[in-house]
């Protein structure tokens, strides 16, 4: 199963739409610094470098070589990982992978993106398909409605319902000094009242363009106990790809669909010996596309039996106090400079098992926690973190 | 008398680079067939996987699923199909793909194409919300002139009693 | 904002396969940051060339950059640098790709400024190509409009 690999060293930026004070980089940099701090390394003793983000935002060519010297990564080996949506969770999958082979005891993994540099609508459906998609992709927001739409049909859910999942996100986000919007939000009402953007979604339904970076030190074990005493164990990762376009986009309607998150965490519950899901695992952050795909992802990484999802939320079985919290970091609606994204998934589980998450850690004591991926073509990493192995 | 202490924002440059890129894409044998039967013939086709005999949306070399080649049993698909899901837009989006400011106007639809046909991802005529409730079967608009843009080459569906 | 792609589709005889011209138009914003819009308005107001320096590793970096590549320190310390320097190498090039700032054909060198020790990417100007040379000694020119870009310095000439 390789060696054992912990998160010691966690940074990221404060994230905002636009970082007109600093260039890529530098925002990198930040993140890095962070990190380092966190962990109390110096750039020297970070043996490999990782960088990850999507790359037609930035149209920048070789983003890993241009930010090398922000990355430290002068001089060592590394990779650049661009896998669109699960960029950030497949960087972390690199560095994961590169420790526990035993060959480098220490790596430094990063997923960025400067939304302000480009247009993500024109990044999005511009590049997605040229020659096929071209005229017909609407982004991801006509699918997320169709989704929202089916959602409701087949389950009993209600707009009610995906307000609430919106408000506990920005209830996390305002206790989380590092998430981009942190809206204040009252009330279910005031979701409702925000008015429709693409029926059925809301103005207050979608998640920000979000610039900013987040940076995670891996090491070995023997290296991890000498450098932190709260080492977070990578126990597992396991990433499923599915095929663009065969998945019905978001909501299959054949029904015949397998999809690529049930597939993902069978295996990483079935390898790690979780047979109750929200009994076995204390908490998660998951990489919900919108406040209502978060409600059948619940039951896709089976917290709850299909179709239920919404009944979770209604119970407030997912709030900070919860049963079984998910995102109280707030999550992507919050929070979404899509290459960090995942990343932030996976460090924000690190820091509620760590209890360092300030005054956005759980209530419940986490040993144990999950983080998810998603990408456009509905591919899913998920990873499993440990307080101890 | 108060001296105001003036608290000068450092200038911050910004480079605007807007280029476009020109590309030349090949679509292949698969995807090349489905723009030239759209050109020529006006129809619709994919090949079916001898496999799994699924048809393979879109056309390609491989079904993915079963790992094989796909070959080239090509099937005309029925233009006319049931409206599975549709949404519209209510605020008007910038859309890059038909210019300056509104995104294409009609509502995008998943509609699953007879005689057993694939999930189609297409767009509908009808904009009134309130009959858009109640369009169920559509066939599809043919563009007569300027076609050679595959799906493009449909204009939208129109609602059709049956 | 122009229409994102035009198309135009081309069909191989006898191959059903299309090639299919389009455009991807995604406009970018790039921002300079603190240090390197400081650098650029040197350039515009001043009509002079900034870096900034490592003591420690006895750097000093143009374009002025924020940090050090070899300690990772923040750099925070700004000298000028001469705006006259020597030509490291060069090339010429004599292909149009439609994004070059001159007519082709360009002279490009990296010119180490007096006083700076890295070298500076930039364009040649006012030499007959049989009299460049390495280690011959150059001036910036600046333009007569600046705005703060890279290209307020038009190009570098012979020294006299």
């Amino acid at each position: 199963m390789g060696n054992r690999v912990a998160i010691v060293g966690i940074g990221q930026t404060f994230h905002k739409s636009n970082r007109k004070d600093v260039t890529l980089q530098e925002m990198v940099g930040e993140a890095v610094r962070a990190a380092l701090l966190d962990a109390q390394m110096k750039t020297q003793d970070v043996e490999a470098v990782f960088t990850a983000n999507m790359e037609t935002f930035e149209n920048i060519f070789l983003p890993d070589a241009m930010m090398a010297d922000e990355t430290a990564a002068f001089m060592k080996p590394g990779l650049k990982v661009a896998t669109g949506g699960t960029a950030g969770a497949s960087v972390v999958e690199e560095g994961f992978h590169f420790v526990a082979s035993g060959l480098f005891d220490t790596a430094l993994v990063i997923g960025f993106e400067k939304q302000d540099c480009g247009d993500t609508t024109a990044a999005i459906t511009g590049a997605v398909t040229p020659v096929w998609g071209k005229g017909v992709a609407t982004g991801a927001i006509g699918e997320f409605a169709k989704q929202a739409l089916t959602y409701m049909q087949k389950t009993g859910a209600k707009e009610e319902h995906a307000a609430m999942v919106r408000l506990k996100a920005d209830k996390g986000a305002c206790r989380n000094p590092y998430a981009h919007l942190r809206l204040g939000l009252k009330s279910i009402k005031e979701v409702l009242d925000s008015g429709y953007l693409v029926w059925p979604l809301k103005f207050l339904e979608f998640c920000p363009q979000s610039s900013g970076a987040c940076a995670l030190i891996f090491a070995s074990e023997q290296k991890a106990r000498k450098i932190t005493r709260k080492p977070v164990w990578i126990a597992d990762l396991v990433t499923v790809h599915q095929e663009p376009f065969r998945a019905g986009s978001f909501g299959d309607p054949t029904g015949k669909e397998e999809y690529s998150q049930d597939i993902a965490v069978d295996r990483l519950y079935k390898r790690n010996g979780i047979t109750n899901p929200i009994r076995d695992i204390c908490m998660a952050e998951i990489y919900e596309p919108s406040n209502w795909e978060e409600m059948s992802h619940y039951e896709h990484y089976h917290f709850c039996p299909r179709n239920e999802g919404w009944k979770m939320v209604e119970k407030g079985m997912t709030e900070m106090e919860g049963e079984f919290p998910v995102n109280p970091s707030g999550g992507v609606i919050a929070t979404n400079p899509i290459g960090a994204t995942p990343t932030i998934r996976v460090a924000e589980a690190a820091l509620q098992v760590r209890g360092d998450a300030g005054e956005h850690q759980v209530t419940r004591d986490v040993h144990t926690a999950m983080a998810t991926a998603l990408g456009g073509p509905n591919w899913t990493v998920a990873t499993l973190l440990r307080r101890s192995l | 008398m108060t001296t105001e202490k003036a608290e000068k924002k450092p200038e911050l440059i910004k480079v605007d680079i807007a280029r476009p890129r020109t590309y030349k894409w090949s679509s292949g044998k698969y995807l090349g067939r489905v723009y030239k039967e759209a050109l020529e013939n006006k129809k619709l086709v994919a090949n079916r996987c001898p496999k799994c005999k699924e048809l393979i949306w879109q056309p390609a070399a491989v079904c993915g699923r079963c790992n094989v080649e796909a070959g080239e049993d090509w099937v005309v698909m029925s233009d006319k199909g049931t409206v599975v899901q549709y949404t519209y837009l209510v605020f008007p989006l910038w859309d890059p793909h038909y210019g300056d400011r509104l995104a294409n106007p009609y509502p995008t639809a998943t509609i699953k194409l007879d005689d057993d046909g694939v999930f189609l991802v297409h767009f509908l005529e009808e904009r009134d919300p309130e009959k858009l409730k109640n369009v169920k079967r559509v066939q599809a608009v043919w563009k007569e002139e300027g076609r050679g843009r595959g799906l493009g080459d449909i204009l939208y569906f129109r609602t059709i009693d049956e | 904002m122009a229409e994102i792609m035009q198309d135009r589709v081309e069909k191989l005889k006898d191959l059903d396969v299309f090639v299919y011209h389009g455009k991807i138009f995604i406009p970018n914003t790039y921002t300079a940051g603190l240090t390197g819009s400081r650098f650029l308005i040197e350039l515009r107001d001043n009509k002079r060339i900034m870096a900034t320096r490592c003591q420690a590793c006895e750097q000093v970096y143009v374009p002025a950059r924020s940090v050090c590549k070899y300690c990772y320190g923040q750099l925070t310390e700004w000298v000028p640098v001469s705006d006259v320097g020597t030509v490291e190498t060069y090339t010429v090039d004599g292909h149009s790709n439609g994004v070059q700032p001159m007519d082709p054909p360009i002279i490009y060198g990296i010119i180490k400024l007096d006083g700076a020790t890295t070298g500076l990417v930039h364009m040649i100007s006012g030499v007959d190509f049989e009299k460049l040379a390495i280690g011959m000694r150059v001036k910036a020119v600046f333009a007569e409009k600046r705005v703060g870009s890279i290209l307020d310095i038009k190009y570098f000439a012979p020294l006299a």
